[in-house]
């Protein structure tokens, strides 16, 4: 499905750390494009140059799939023609006339789905339906497969809500395993373009699914297959809110995290904005304190393979320590994130989550500090400082008070009672004991 | 009867033609209970018979020979020095026997007179003194041939005159029946301990007296030698002049190409037998070999089997071949090899239809493309390369002979390289059916060859075979574009392997692979590529070799490691074979002496031919001294953070290094520094006292790190580490005795920057391994008092801890029982590089929650030292 494409360098400093190309070849070309087009559209006024590279991009891109007006308009603008090839025309017929064969052939089907006392006496055995619908209704397993192909071809056309529909029904009558994997991809990348996302995540469970049980004594091919589901179920990730917990609980799935640890590091870019962004968010706070510690571990395995400002941040704070490092690369992450397709809409609750996480750290380790530093470290002015320091005291019950004559804030640090820590230590007994009784008595 | 011409040479052909008749007439009998035994095949009985016509026709044969071994003699004695005195010392030694000899033989024609006139009596006592005499004679588990001959006849001859008892029903007198009877018993008994022989006298009589003159009189037959080529083609020409040569019977050998196969067929089949003259028989076939003209096919199976021939003499025991052998057998194959390259119709198979007439050479079948010859290419390299190991195991590694045998290895590096290309050729023609595993073997030896060589060394092993083929020849697997690059070539001989292979070889192409990498300080490329091996849980399954090549590829990576300054895993990697204190005996770098344990011969034979020779070793004294440099840098700040406090005893790194500290501990006196050993010991002592200029000292003063690449990159780092890891262990030692410590000041002592200082301290007290905080508006560490816990409430926190564990340890097994369908209990999410990375070392400082630097304020603990207290209390 994906292909390589030429892609583009956006500009300078932040162009280092572009994914695009690396992203590319985990998408499906009708995924990349609005990767492209963002990157288009983040070019200034005298880059023509780079402008004319994404444009050739964009039709090296899209040239293969059936969008022909589209593919016909972008060749023009490339080459500076006013109309068209003719052979653009020619295509367009064609891909018409396809159009209507498959509609022709599929027509019977579609119409006997829609039609009331067919569905009622589908079940949810395929086969059974099948013979039913045969006895009934003349369908063959032809007019079936002509679904999926029709699908096949409304999608390359750009028809993403019609594709899905055909896609559905096939999957609802076809028995033939692979295909209807396929469609389940297809349906997925459809549900992902056209923006639906509740029903991209029902078909990205569905494709996991399929994932873990039908691939299951094929490493690579479960690899490769989880490593291309990592990089679309991205689209979602950061742009629907809802999807975002079971998404990331997918991603530090153990089979996931090795795919991207193993396969794709730079997805671990992604991984932590969102564990960050996360923080005030998550319903339970333990989750997210578990994956952060998760995300600490990884980006320190993997600091020899991958590294961005980003990771480097991680980096800087939960294992150096070093936190005038940190400070300086998020203002280096705050500027990748504002160039990243996924990301540019999270950057400022990035930047603000990162300050909490300094700032914690920061509090957990010092016991008094200057607020004139700290507001210098944070990035605000002191009277902001205060408010936002007053603010995060109050939110997050840090024992903390702020001396205003001598400019400091003064940490308390408890110590953590013993009686605390062993009743701590034994909590889960009884319970994990429990259930291990259970287990043996089984 | 040559050992007459050695007796008295004046009445030599005398006594030899005596002997002649003597056999003859023995040979008529036995021509005559073969016949009637009918036992013994058509085949071989025809051969005798022409043979024997042929030797009786041969009146003059002895004097030819006469003539012919002076003239040998004469070659002889300017070309090999050595040959003579040799059979100068054999020669003293029979002569002593020759009585001995003669008695025996008398014996023995009295046992045939006895034969010829049906005495049974009088055979019956002299079959008696012949044992009695054998035993004198017999070297070894040898006995004379000729006894074997008489006492072979004599059961022949017994059996013969039973059967016709049986028929007949004339009686024989009483004492003749009760010696035949006598006989009988004995005969029975007594040919069971010589049955081997016996055999091989029968199967082929000729041939089997034919080696029996062969090794009294090793002058009689023809003598060529491969040093003298000129020599032979003397010999060759004198052939035609009227000059002979013979056998040591006395027959004419000829030597043309018809009947090249007929002598090789008899060699073949001599082959493996007790007492066959193996150094004789390559003669013959060296000579064979040079006989002109010769086709293509015979010169393949004159090779093939002069190779074979060669090998047999290392075979036996633990004798290693001979040098001149293995560079002949080398140059033989190597020969073999360039014909096979150039005739290309003709290949060598294993499995391929022998072709059993020796009379007519064989052609290229209707419809073939091929004449296929049996054999195995891969297994002669194999057997080649097998024994070059073997010599070099012998040798001994530190003299200028081991240097020399050691330059063979490139010619056989040549070799193995063009026994490649050969099979790589082969296995285009799919008809040809070449399985997979003989070019799997063939890329595994080349493999062997450099996986522990440095680039640069490969890359000039890669040139010289490249050099030696011809220019248009090209390797599919290893294209000539691609050798330059050492790491290239050993990642294509791997993968090559472990697409084509499986079980063994292709972990072995793994551990090459990984070893490579390491050693080229490849250090995450190799850790990845061990652990997603997962060889770690299969390598007890596999074979001690490949084992061994397991634990070499593992120090690899664990050196490799410590070369890039990460000390954690490297102590981890190394912590395995290191620990264990047998180092040796797991990297097969020598056979470790133990005192308590029963080995037998066999085993510790098995242990010798497992060393690896010198020039693979791994250098133990560097390994040590790393392993205990980087326990020193783990253990001493966790020495230091546990005090003496009773639960965290169980927490110990490496119990090696542990020993070896309490031993130094408990020294009254320490001299100044010896061994690696002892600087390691007074850096730890040093360090642990906070001293970390003095540790460096020690550390940098170990000379071996001149062995390691980059010695000052390494020395600087260690240098890093140890000033990191002194701070950490200053502050768990000293924090006790301090309210605050300014962070300036700590940076003086160190010589780190103040910021370096500031991460340390904060990792410390985010990890909760030191109760503290910093203060940032005076720059100082404000250390937290009253967390000391009482005796109780540690007690109390270690219970908890062993209870969680056994729930824990509850939860494992029964996951183990149930082979992980429980999955419910796995807390922990079982990654699948469950080793990766040192992320270990932070989770194990924060998951050790609460005040665990405790210790008794103010207590005695260091009065004798922290050390001493730690280790002891």
């Amino acid at each position: 499905m994906a292909s390589t494409t030429p892609a583009t360098n956006g500009d300078a400093a932040p162009a280092n750390y572009d994914l695009v190309l690396k992203l590319a070849p985990h998408l499906d070309r009708h995924m990349i494009f609005p990767l492209l087009e963002f990157n288009a559209s983040r070019l200034k006024e005298d880059q023509t140059d780079k402008a004319r590279e994404i444009l050739a991009a964009k039709y090296a891109l899209l040239k293969k799939t059936n969008m022909t007006d589209y593919v016909a308009n972008l060749y023009c603008e490339l080459e500076g023609l006013k109309e068209p090839p003719a052979e653009y025309a020619d295509r367009r017929q064609k891909v018409f006339h396809q159009l209507e064969k498959y509609e022709q052939e599929t027509a019977k089907i579609t119409e006997l789905l829609q039609r009331d006392d067919v569905v009622n006496n589908l079940r949810s055995d395929k086969v059974a339906n099948l013979e039913f619908l045969k006895k009934e209704h003349d369908v063959t397993i032809d007019m079936v497969n002509a679904l999926y192909d029709f699908g096949q071809l409304q999608y390359s056309c750009g028809n993403y809500a019609d594709a899905s529909e055909l896609l559905y029904r096939f999957r609802v009558l076809s028995t033939d395993n692979d295909k209807v994997s396929y469609a389940t991809w297809g349906r997925l990348a459809c549900e992902i373009l056209s923006m639906s996302w509740e029903s991209a995540m029902e078909e990205l469970h569905k494709v996991r699914e399929g994932i873990d049980a039908k691939l299951a004594n094929n490493a690579l091919a479960q690899l490769q297959h989880r490593t291309q589901l990592v990089h679309w179920a991205l689209f979602p990730l950061f742009n629907y809110d809802k999807a975002r917990e079971p998404l990331l609980d997918l991603f530090f799935n153990a089979g996931f995290i090795n795919t991207i640890q193993a396969n794709s590091p730079w997805i671990l870019r992604y991984l932590t904005v969102a564990v960050i962004t996360n923080r005030g968010r998550a319903k339970n706070a333990g989750v997210q304190q578990k994956q952060m510690k998760d995300i600490v571990r990884i980006v320190k395995q993997e600091a020899y393979e991958y590294q961005d400002p980003v990771t480097r941040f991680v980096h800087a704070l939960c294992i150096d320590f070093d936190f005038e490092e940190a400070q300086h690369q998020l203002v280096l992450a705050e500027e990748v994130l504002r160039s990243d397709f996924f990301l540019l809409a999270h950057a400022d609750d990035f930047v603000d989550s990162a300050r909490h996480l300094i700032f914690e750290s920061y509090c957990k380790i010092h016991a008094r500090i200057s607020l004139k530093d700290l507001s210098a470290r944070l990035g605000l002015n002191n009277d902001d400082a205060e408010k936002w320091i007053v603010n995060l005291i109050r939110d997050t019950r840090l024992d903390a008070k702020i001396d205003y004559k001598e400019g400091t804030v003064v940490m308390n640090h408890p110590p953590s009672s013993v009686y605390q820590q062993v009743i701590e230590r034994t909590k889960g007994g009884f319970f994990r004991t429990q259930v291990l009784t259970a287990a043996v008595a089984r | 009867m040559s050992r007459f011409f050695r007796g008295g040479d004046d009445s030599s052909t005398d006594s030899s033609s005596e002997e002649e008749d003597v056999y003859t007439s023995e040979e008529e009998e036995e021509e005559k209970a073969q016949v009637e035994d009918e036992s013994s095949s058509e085949e071989e009985s025809d051969e005798d018979e022409s043979e024997e016509e042929s030797s009786e026709d041969e009146d003059e044969g002895p004097k030819k020979k006469g003539a012919s071994r002076f003239l040998q003699s004469d070659d002889e004695s300017e070309e090999d020095e050595d040959e003579q005195s040799d059979d100068e010392a054999t020669t003293k030694v029979k002569s002593a026997k020759d009585k001995r000899f003669d008695e025996l033989e008398s014996t023995i024609s009295q046992i045939q007179n006895g034969q010829k006139i049906n005495d049974w009596s009088l055979i019956a006592n002299e079959f008696d003194k012949l044992n009695r005499q054998v035993v004198k004679l017999q070297d070894g588990s040898k006995a004379p041939k000729s006894y074997i001959k008489a006492i072979a006849d004599l059961e022949d001859f017994m059996n013969e005159t039973l059967a016709k008892q049986k028929v007949t029903p004339k009686k024989m007198n009483a004492t003749n029946a009760r010696g035949l009877n006598a006989v009988k018993q004995r005969i029975r008994k007594n040919n069971k301990e010589y049955q081997s022989q016996i055999d091989a006298y029968r199967k082929d009589s000729d041939a089997f007296m034919e080696s029996d003159e062969e090794v009294p009189a090793p002058k009689a037959a023809p003598k060529v030698r491969f040093e003298a080529p000129v020599v032979s083609a003397e010999q060759q020409e004198e052939d035609d002049k009227g000059f002979s040569t013979v056998d040591s019977r006395g027959k004419v050998v000829q030597y043309t190409p018809e009947s090249i196969l007929k002598h090789l067929r008899t060699i073949i089949e001599s082959r493996g037998k007790k007492n066959t003259d193996r150094l004789e028989q390559i003669k013959v076939m060296e000579t064979l070999n040079k006989v002109v003209p010769i086709t293509p096919y015979q010169k393949i199976r004159v090779l093939q089997t002069l190779i074979s021939a060669r090998f047999d003499l290392g075979a036996g025991g633990a004798a290693q071949m001979p040098l001149d052998q293995w560079k002949a057998a080398e140059r033989d194959l190597a020969s073999l090899l360039e014909i096979l390259e150039k005739e290309k119709d003709h290949v060598v198979v294993e499995g391929a239809e022998e072709w059993d007439d020796d009379e007519k050479l064989p052609t290229i079948a209707e419809g073939e493309k091929y004449l296929k010859v049996p054999g195995s290419i891969v297994s002669l390299i194999e057997r080649l390369d097998d024994e070059l190991t073997r010599s070099l195991q012998a040798i001994d590694p530190h003299t200028s002979e081991y240097i020399d045998r050691l330059t063979d290895e490139g010619s056989l590096y040549n070799t193995i390289f063009r026994g490649l290309l050969y099979y790589e050729q082969l296995r285009k023609d799919a008809s040809l059916e070449v399985p997979q595993e003989s070019l799997n073997r063939i890329i595994q030896r080349r493999l062997d060859h450099v996986y522990y060589k440095p680039a640069q060394v490969v890359k000039i092993l890669e040139e010289n075979a490249w050099k030696q083929v011809s220019a248009e020849a090209d390797s599919e697997i290893t294209p000539r574009s691609q050798s330059g690059d050492a790491g290239k070539l050993i990642n294509i001989l791997s993968n090559y392997l472990f697409e084509n292979s499986e079980g063994i070889i292709r972990a072995r192409a793994m551990l090459c692979q990984i070893y490579f990498l390491a050693l080229h300080d490849e250090y995450y490329k190799s850790r990845d590529l061990m652990l997603t091996s997962h060889l770690q849980e299969t390598i007890a399954n596999f074979d001690i070799a490949t084992q061994i090549l397991y634990n070499r590829t593992l120090v690899q990576v664990g050196l490799c490691a410590f070369r890039k300054g990460l000390v954690y895993d490297a102590q981890n990697t190394l912590q395995e074979i290191c620990g264990s204190g047998r180092q040796k005996e797991l990297l097969a770098q020598g056979v470790m002496i133990q005192r308590y344990s029963q080995v037998t011969p066999e085993q510790e034979r098995l242990e010798k031919q497992r060393q690896l020779p010198f020039h693979m070793h791994i250098n133990l004294e560097l390994l040590e001294c790393v392993y205990l440099t980087c326990s020193m840098l783990l253990e001493i700040p966790l020495l230091a953070q546990t005090g003496s406090s009773p639960d965290v005893k169980k927490r110990i790194i490496s119990k090696t290094y542990r020993r070896m500290l309490e031993y130094h501990e408990r020294q009254i006196f320490t001299g100044p520094p010896e061994n690696t050993r002892d600087h390691v010991m007074q850096a730890s002592k040093a360090l642990a006292a906070g001293e970390w200029k003095k540790a460096t000292d020690f550390i940098h003063s170990i000379k071996i790190w001149d062995l390691m690449p980059n010695t000052e990159d390494i020395k600087t780092m260690l240098a890093k580490q140890i000033q990191e890891e002194g701070l950490r262990t200053y502050l768990f030692t000293y924090a006790p005795f301090y309210d605050t410590l300014a962070i300036a000041t700590l940076s003086a002592m160190f010589e780190l920057d103040s910021r370096k200082v500031s991460a340390v301290v904060s990792k410390m007290i985010s990890h909760e391994e030191l109760a503290a905080a910093l203060d940032q508006v005076t720059e100082t560490v404000i250390f937290r008092k009253g967390v000391e816990l009482s005796r109780l409430q540690s007690l109390a926190l270690t219970l908890s801890d062993k209870a969680s564990s056994l729930i824990e340890t509850n939860e494992r097994t029964l996951e183990q029982k149930t082979q992980g369908s429980a999955n419910a209990f796995s807390r922990k999410d079982n990654r699948g590089g469950g080793q990766r990375g040192g992320g270990q070392r932070g989770g194990r400082g924060g998951a050790r929650t609460g005040g665990n630097p405790q210790r008794q304020a103010g207590g005695t603990q260091f009065t004798g030292g922290a050390l001493g207290n730690a280790v002891r209390g």
